[in-house]
């Protein structure tokens, strides 16, 4: 046989890195991917109806997610998913190997090389969003001013010293660093400005305080002041879940306090007298202080005839800053941007208010560095496509005017 | 770990009540818009975020009293309820044929079940017990007034409960 002389020429056999790279950079791999990714977003689509949006969201497509399985009314589908965030990475490795170093390259094929460059950038706007963005929400009656958005699902542990009645030096212990503190975990936060540090255990995403006289705890609940806190399930919509964890104060001279409870559903801080200073200790949502002041002058809400469905919610806004002042209209799909800040008009208070009620306004503020690269992106894309078309049309014509000349 | 994330004040801090009890704390302290007189034996409890008014009652101190301003309708509220018991709902029919009784000036609908009580709060279930409790609408608000306990203890307590749902009156 390996004589044979009428044996078609092997072709050069390959190396296992080159194999490698012909399945990371085909077009067979781009199918499966995007298949998936429709696929994912189906199953995201049916399970936020049960599980809530973002509970489904993180499931779905957080990088923490590897593989899912997949619910549909609360079954559970037999059918292992890989990770969103991980089939976009994997999407974004093979447009790179397919779609920019695979590619055939020529002035004839600078249409597809930019349009994959575009999609490149979509996919990586998408990733540094998921990274790095911020979401919060700012509520401001007519006639109020607020110069911070409150985060949607993040609690947080505040310290701060009482001076005048008024906190300062509010020190953040941020979720990421408190959610991690279940099933008998602590942690120890030192506050080397404060004479005291702070430890912390017991957390729970959505927990009550009880009174024990109104409810005797169902297991072993640590018990702080006559209270506890009693576990609940989460809500479907997760920004309704109310955190909450057993604290101590921790002396310089190493006793500690007793326990005590901090809850998101709380009214008042726990306080804390040292000498003659006075501290509070709170959980609360992130407060996220914006550069400047946010001044609601007019709100206005118009409804589609005979239904409570909005078709246009607009606020008139005075920004604040630096002693200047800019008027500014935030309506639905006109947002401000402003110093990397971007205030979209979310929803509006109360609910089924009547005429001459005074009216509040609820603004999305996100930061999110890759803000306008989907927009670059399209943009990108839509150019390339047209280049694309350019040619093919160019070469097209000039076909047909040699073949006419034949004639 | 080191704690170094340190925050302006902003518009959204307010002065603290310092020094607050735990029960100032963690309860509302805003006035009940619905008042009762307390029925002899029962023990008033502070309100809650979700109990108006709040009561223990019976020998084993395990019945429990409460009255709430709910959301969703009549059937929603009475449905939910027994569900907790693991009672089928009521069609239309069926709850237009439920007693009614009076309640802070309307009529409201009376319930009752008997089973193993799930409350859905995250509590155990919990075997032998019943329910009585009336849901009504009251000015386009749904007031109910809800017991459970040991089922021989609700059994009991059904007509002081009766009563004292016809003595509650809506402070406005």
């Amino acid at each position: 046989m390996e004589n044979d002389p009428t044996a078609a020429p092997k072709a050069p056999s390959r190396s296992f890195a080159g194999k490698l790279f012909d399945v990371l950079s085909g077009f067979g791999l781009a199918t499966i991917l995007l298949l998936l990714l429709g696929l994912l977003t189906w199953f995201a689509t049916l399970e936020q109806i049960d599980s809530g949006l973002y509970p489904t969201l993180n499931k779905y497509f957080h990088w923490k997610s590897v593989f899912l399985l997949p619910e549909v009314q609360g079954k559970m589908v037999p059918l292992p998913l890989p990770g969103g965030y991980w089939v976009g990475a994997v999407l974004l490795l093979n447009l790179t190997l397919g779609g920019v170093i695979r590619i055939r390259k020529g002035w004839k094929h600078a249409g597809n090389l930019i349009a994959h460059f575009g999609i490149i950038l979509m996919l990586v706007a998408g990733g540094v969003a998921h990274h790095f963005s911020e979401r919060g929400n700012m509520a401001v009656g007519e006639g109020e001013s607020s110069d911070a958005a409150e985060d949607y699902f993040e609690y947080v542990v505040e310290v701060a010293e009482i001076k005048e009645g008024w906190p300062h030096d509010i020190h953040v212990i941020r979720g990421r660093h408190l959610d991690d503190l279940t099933d008998g975990r602590g942690r120890l936060f030192r506050l080397p400005k404060l004479p005291f540090d702070l430890e912390i255990a017991g957390w729970l995403d959505h927990a009550a305080p009880v009174s024990i006289t109104e409810r005797a705890p169902a297991a072993s609940e640590r018990v702080a002041d006559g209270y506890y806190l009693m576990e609940k399930p989460d809500e479907i919509n997760a920004e309704a879940n109310t955190a909450g964890c057993y604290a101590r104060i921790v002396r310089r001279d190493g006793t500690k306090s007793a326990p005590f409870i901090l809850a998101g559903a709380s009214f008042h801080p726990f306080s804390v007298r040292h000498e003659d200073r006075i501290f509070t200790v709170d959980m609360r949502k992130r407060l996220w202080p914006m550069p400047f002041t946010v001044k609601l002058d007019q709100f206005t809400a118009e409804f589609h005839p005979g239904t409570m469905k909005p078709s246009k919610f607009v606020s008139r806004i005075t920004r604040i800053e630096n002693g200047g002042e800019a008027k500014v209209t935030i309506q639905m799909n006109e947002p401000m941007r402003y110093e990397g800040l971007t205030f979209f008009q979310a929803s509006y208070g109360p609910p089924g208010a009547g005429p001459g009620q005074r009216m509040y306004s609820v603004f999305e503020i996100v930061k999110n560095p890759a803000d306008k690269w989907p927009e670059y992106s399209l943009y990108i894309v839509a150019f390339g496509m047209l280049v694309t078309f350019l040619t093919k049309f160019g070469g097209y014509l000039a076909s047909t005017t040699r073949k006419n000349r034949h004639v | 770990m080191e704690i170094v994330e340190i925050r302006a004040a902003t518009r959204r801090d307010k002065t603290p009540k310092l020094f607050a009890t735990s029960d100032e704390r963690f309860r509302d302290a805003k006035p009940s818009p619905v008042k009762g007189a307390t029925p002899d034996g029962w023990l008033a409890l502070p309100a809650t975020q979700m109990r108006l008014l709040n009561y223990r009652f019976g020998e084993s101190g395990m019945g429990e009293v409460w009255v709430s301003i709910s959301s969703g309708t009549v059937p929603d509220n009475v449905n939910r309820w027994l569900k907790q018991f693991g009672a089928p709902p009521l069609d239309p029919a069926a709850l237009a044929k439920l007693r009614t009784v009076p309640i802070a000036g309307a009529n409201g609908v009376w319930v009752e079940a008997a089973g193993e009580y799930a409350s859905g709060m995250g509590a155990a279930p919990k075997p032998g017990y019943g329910l009585a409790g009336v849901v009504a609408d009251v000015g386009g608000r749904i007031l109910t007034v809800k017991m459970v306990g040991p089922k021989a203890e609700v059994e009991a307590a059904r007509p002081v409960l009766e009563a004292y749902a016809g003595g509650l009156k809506m402070a406005e």
